[in-house]
């Protein structure tokens, strides 16, 4: 899957017409500054146009003045900031990696500047502006240089967008986790979590607007050089460009910028993804975009019409008093991720069908000692678990328990903690098995439920059932959460279908659905819920918290259909996983069983996010490691990856309902940090193989 | 990685070897047999009909609001949600014993609160349906809610009476809202005397994360909206606020709506840094300084660690504080 730069990039033509540039940029100049002005006369203060005229030409009163000079144009200056310099360190990471899915967010930079900014904050030492965007930039440009290590510089770039989102997702969880140990501030942090450009005067911007100069500044500086390198590595070699150096060079910057976005505003997602999209399309009527040294600029000017376009949407349609409680992130999530899935459609991919892993040929004794190994690690988990809590337990009590013949202490406990135990395990075996048959269908290696929107949707239906109806029963939270699913797979797959599951196709529609579902979510929890930031953790993040047996049994039906299925249709499974001519060939229905096995992931999915949250990662985590250990075919595939599954939402569960305890950690942030070290692991150790 | 994984097998079933049998509590016999003369049956806020076998003693509190009512009425709970906030945010009614921590007010750890065996739990309506169901399993349950926008105050005597009832100390709660009653008349008194009747006033806390001010008034619908109202204020915020506990969300901006003449006040937490950006982020804030009643020095800082959303208690604290600012 190389998701390359379009060909127009890699040949900057000497016909480029100055003039359709010079238009777009004044364009893009003039619509900036018009979402600029509206974006000045929104606020919860009364002061609309007039007044800011007043204000501006010194007419107004001191309030009045006040409030514009301290509060709106900071506002409007840190959106701009903030836009611009996510802009820019997309395109500047996009042209770095040949990847139009490199971008702040999928590289990591952002979570690692968050992380960085979590850690420090926790320590309770409060810092200067200045330091704390140091040490966003030393966590982003760690991530970075973690997730280009990794992958390799210039290697496959399907991996370093696998690198990139795993530990994005695993340095995320990890930040929540910190959140939730320190939890004074929850509130507020909940909500600077999803990224806000409100300031408290001009400081902030005047002391950030410096580091976006110069990392724009160095940026133009080797834009030459980045042009040279979507040739390839060898070509810009062969022009003397000295590729290492250029790419350092420029991911350093690119965390610069991302850095000083989230110093400042915190995480404000897509933007860095969305703008050089953008741009690439207008590139089509302005050459001058074609090349980087017109494009950062560009890039730069679209992120601030992004980031302050969702500011004035967000302003213009909900009553103001409304509007101050919905961080901007969320708004430039929702706006990006309906931008990026009409791209996304539109986009003419090219990429062609990953091909397999290349991976040893397992025996079946391997086969068979690896099953049984993690059959044993399983029984050890569950009893592991069931154990272990804030009361610790002994085996003799369980057995008193299952004989009806345990004390009531023991009861009580047993009678919570058992549930829990079992959605973990429910949750983590059909969360795996659903991310076996996405993966076989699309043959995509980053396709997960997770990433492909189809857990988001379900929990948005679960959410909006539980907003509108507090009593809902588990069927019920079952059958919401399957529409939801069923909404938002059958628009993912939908689009992502025309011209055969393209691979960039399906995950950038995936993504995009994802994002927006979580932003909904947030979105649907800060106006119904306020004051209830549980509900959203529970629902974001994945938790087991407050299970009973009846929440169970959807779960447990969906699974065992789900299971009976895989393991009948195994060849099918192993030839469609194969190429689109092997079946074809021999007669198989390719349509119809790809449609049968997507439906059976999306309610296997749709039901684990019913009992037990959005838990991302097994999908993706389970189905590698499982191929990694014992081979392609799904005969052993599908009992390796539905073991691992069980095993890793277990302990990830089990660890957050211990290491705090009695406060606990949701099961889906434990998952994350679980998987991500060795989802990282697996991709080094395939690269030492020499893939 | 495959030696990994065998090794962690190997190790996990040498574990499952040594934990293998040994109980902590021995296996149950034949329950004693328990007084029912003294049962007390009540209806708690879900509508729930709860069966007690006697005036509770060993009480479990998932939220600050029922457990500020517990101590109040002299009932020590064996296990609250997070002890160190409470401590932290309810100074008013301190606890008396060392109740063990149950976890977050969110997510009340089912496990603790079995292990503590108590013969109560009182929880908040706003925990999750499922839980309440768990819990109901572990011993009674009554669900209280703590708050309601529409009738604070009455909501608060109706929880203290719920409560009072099913400790068997409604004694108690008469001589609280007796005393609660004498502090608003008599705050009310002193306001009128110094010319406050009918003022313009605004009560608020507020959050600084990362530079970025996020304000939250106390509408009308709040407990201290609704006790401001009592002492003859008029409360000033026009912003709506939420069905429960009459918050509303604003930011510095938001401040501009606030009539010139208003009075201020606000509680922060020194032992919670976040918690006031009045001294903190605001203090150099162009926006904050150029309010008029900012200017005036009409903004009152009232003392640390009376709960906001308490009972009658924290409220009567309360009332001694604003009455003791504004007229000072």
């Amino acid at each position: 899957m190389a998701v390359t730069a379009p060909p127009s990039v890699a040949r900057p033509t000497a016909a480029a017409s100055p003039t359709g540039t010079a238009a777009v940029t004044a364009g893009l100049v003039l619509l900036v500054a018009a979402l600029a002005v509206v974006d000045i006369t929104q606020g919860t203060a009364d002061v609309g146009a007039g007044e800011v005229w007043k204000a501006l030409t010194g007419r107004a009163g001191a309030g009045d003045t006040s409030v514009v000079v301290a509060s709106r144009l900071p506002r409007a200056a840190a959106g701009l900031l903030v836009g611009a310099v996510l802009g820019m360190a997309g395109t500047a990471l996009q042209a770095v990696s040949r990847n139009v899915l490199a971008s702040p967010d999928t590289l990591a930079v952002n979570a690692g500047s968050y992380l960085a900014l979590g850690l420090a904050a926790v320590t309770g030492v409060s810092l200067p502006l200045i330091a704390s965007s140091g040490i966003a930039f030393a966590g982003g440009l760690v991530a970075a240089a973690v997730v280009l290590g990794l992958s390799g510089l210039g290697a496959g770039t399907v991996r370093l967008v696998l690198a990139g989102t795993a530990l994005a997702l695993g340095l995320t969880a990890v930040t929540e986790g910190l959140l939730l140990l320190f939890p004074q501030e929850t509130q507020g942090l909940y909500q600077w979590n999803q990224g806000g450009i409100g300031q408290s005067g001009f400081d902030g911007v005047l002391q950030m607007a410096p580091l976006a100069m110069a990392g724009l500044a160095g940026l133009l500086l080797v834009a030459r050089r980045l042009d040279a390198l979507a040739l390839g590595d060898d070509a810009a070699r062969g022009l003397g460009v000295p590729v290492r150096a250029t790419r350092v060079t420029a991911v350093v910057l690119a965390s610069l910028l991302s850095a000083t976005a989230v110093t400042l505003a915190g995480p404000i997602g897509f933007v860095g993804l969305c703008a050089p999209a953008l741009v690439r399309a207008l590139a089509r009527r302005a050459h001058g975009l074609t090349r980087t040294r017109g494009r950062l600029p560009a890039a730069g000017l679209t992120g601030a019409a992004l980031v302050l376009g969702s500011d004035v949407l967000l302003r213009t349609l909900v009553p103001s008093d409304v509007a101050v409680a919905v961080p901007t992130g969320v708004v430039t999530s929702l706006v990006g991720a309906v931008f990026l899935v009409v791209m996304a459609a539109r986009l003419k991919d090219t990429a062609e069908a990953a091909p397999p892993d290349r991976l040893r040929i397992r025996g079946r004794a391997v086969f068979l000692t690896t099953t049984a190994v993690l059959a044993v690690l399983l029984v050890g988990v569950t009893v592991a678990a069931v154990l272990l809590g804030d009361s610790k337990l002994l085996l003799g009590d369980v057995v008193n328990w299952a004989q009806g013949r345990a004390g009531r202490g023991v009861s009580f406990v047993l009678d919570t903690r058992t549930p829990r135990v079992l959605a973990a395990l429910l949750a983590g075996a059909a969360l795996a098995l659903s991310g076996t048959l996405v993966q076989a269908v699309t043959r995509n290696p980053l396709a997960e439920p997770g990433v492909l929107g189809v857990s988001g949707g379900a929990a948005l239906g679960a959410v909006l059932l539980v907003t509108t109806v507090p009593m809902a029963g588990s069927w019920g939270m079952a059958g919401a959460a399957l529409a939801g699913a069923a909404v938002s797979s059958a628009l993912v797959f939908g689009l992502a279908a025309r011209g055969g599951f393209g691979q960039n196709r399906l995950v950038l529609v995936g993504i995009g659905v994802a994002t927006a579902s979580t932003a909904l979510i947030g979105l649907l929890i800060v106006l119904t819920d306020p004051f209830n930031a549980t509900k959203a953790l529970i629902w974001l993040s994945g938790s087991t918290y407050g299970r009973t047996p009846p929440d169970l049994v959807p779960l447990a039906a969906v699974l065992v259909v789900g299971l009976a299925v895989a393991v009948s249709r195994r060849t099918e499974l192993d030839l469609v996983s194969l190429d689109d001519d092997t079946p074809r060939l021999l007669g198989l229905g390719l349509a119809r069983g790809r449609f049968g096995f997507l439906v059976l992931a999306v309610l296997l999915s749709a039901t684990a996010v019913a009992a037990a949250g959005t838990i991302g990662f097994v999908g993706l985590v389970a189905p590698h490691a499982a191929r990694a250990l014992v081979g392609r075919r799904h005969v052993r595939v599908v009992p390796a990856a539905v073991l691992l599954g069980a095993v890793l939402v277990c302990t990830a569960d089990l660890l957050g309902r211990t290491v705090i305890a009695p406060a606990q950690l949701g099961a889906g942030l434990m998952t994350a940090a679980v998987g991500t070290p060795y989802f990282l692991y697996l991709l080094v150790r395939g690269r030492r193989q020499g893939r | 990685m495959r030696r990994l994984i065998t090794t962690a097998a190997v190790a996990t079933a040498a574990a499952l070897a040594l934990t293998s049998c040994g109980t902590t509590e021995p296996a149950a016999d034949a329950a004693a047999p328990k007084k029912q003369d003294k049962a007390i049956t009540l209806t708690d806020a879900s509508g729930t009909e709860v069966k007690l076998d006697g005036p509770a003693e060993k009480v479990v509190g998932t939220e600050w609001h029922e457990v500020e009512l517990l101590v109040s009425l002299g009932v020590d709970p064996v296990g609250v949600a997070d002890v160190k906030g409470y401590k932290t945010w309810d100074q008013a009614v301190p606890l008396k014993n060392e109740p063990k921590d149950i976890g977050t007010r969110g997510e009340p750890s089912m496990d603790t609160v079995a292990a503590l065996a108590p013969d109560l739990i009182v929880a908040s309506t706003d925990l999750p349906p499922a839980a309440v169901k768990q819990l109901r399993e572990i011993a009674p349950v009554i669900e209280v809610r703590s708050a309601n926008a529409s009738d604070p105050l009455g909501q608060m005597t109706k929880n203290l009476d719920l409560i009072a009832e099913a400790t068997g100390t409604t004694e108690r709660a008469g001589e609280i809202k007796k005393d609660f009653d004498n502090a608003l008349k008599e705050g009310a008194k002193a306001l009128a005397d110094a010319g406050l009747d009918g003022a313009a006033f605004a009560f608020a806390d507020g959050y600084a994360i990362s530079r970025q001010v996020s304000l939250r008034p106390y509408t009308s619908g709040s407990l201290i909206g609704a006790v401001n109202e009592r002492l003859g204020l008029r409360n000033a915020w026009t912003v709506d606020g939420d069905k429960d506990y009459g918050l509303g969300t604003t930011d510095v901006e938001g401040l501009t709506e606030l009539p010139a003449d208003v009075r201020f006040a606000y509680i922060g937490n020194d032992g919670d840094k976040s918690s006031t950006p009045f001294t903190g982020a605001l203090a150099k804030d162009k926006v904050w300084t150029s309010l008029p009643f900012v200017k005036k020095d009409h903004v009152h800082r009232l003392p640390d660690g009376i709960w906001m959303f308490g009972g009658p208690v924290s409220m009567e604290r309360y009332v001694d504080a604003l009455v003791g600012e504004l007229t000072k």
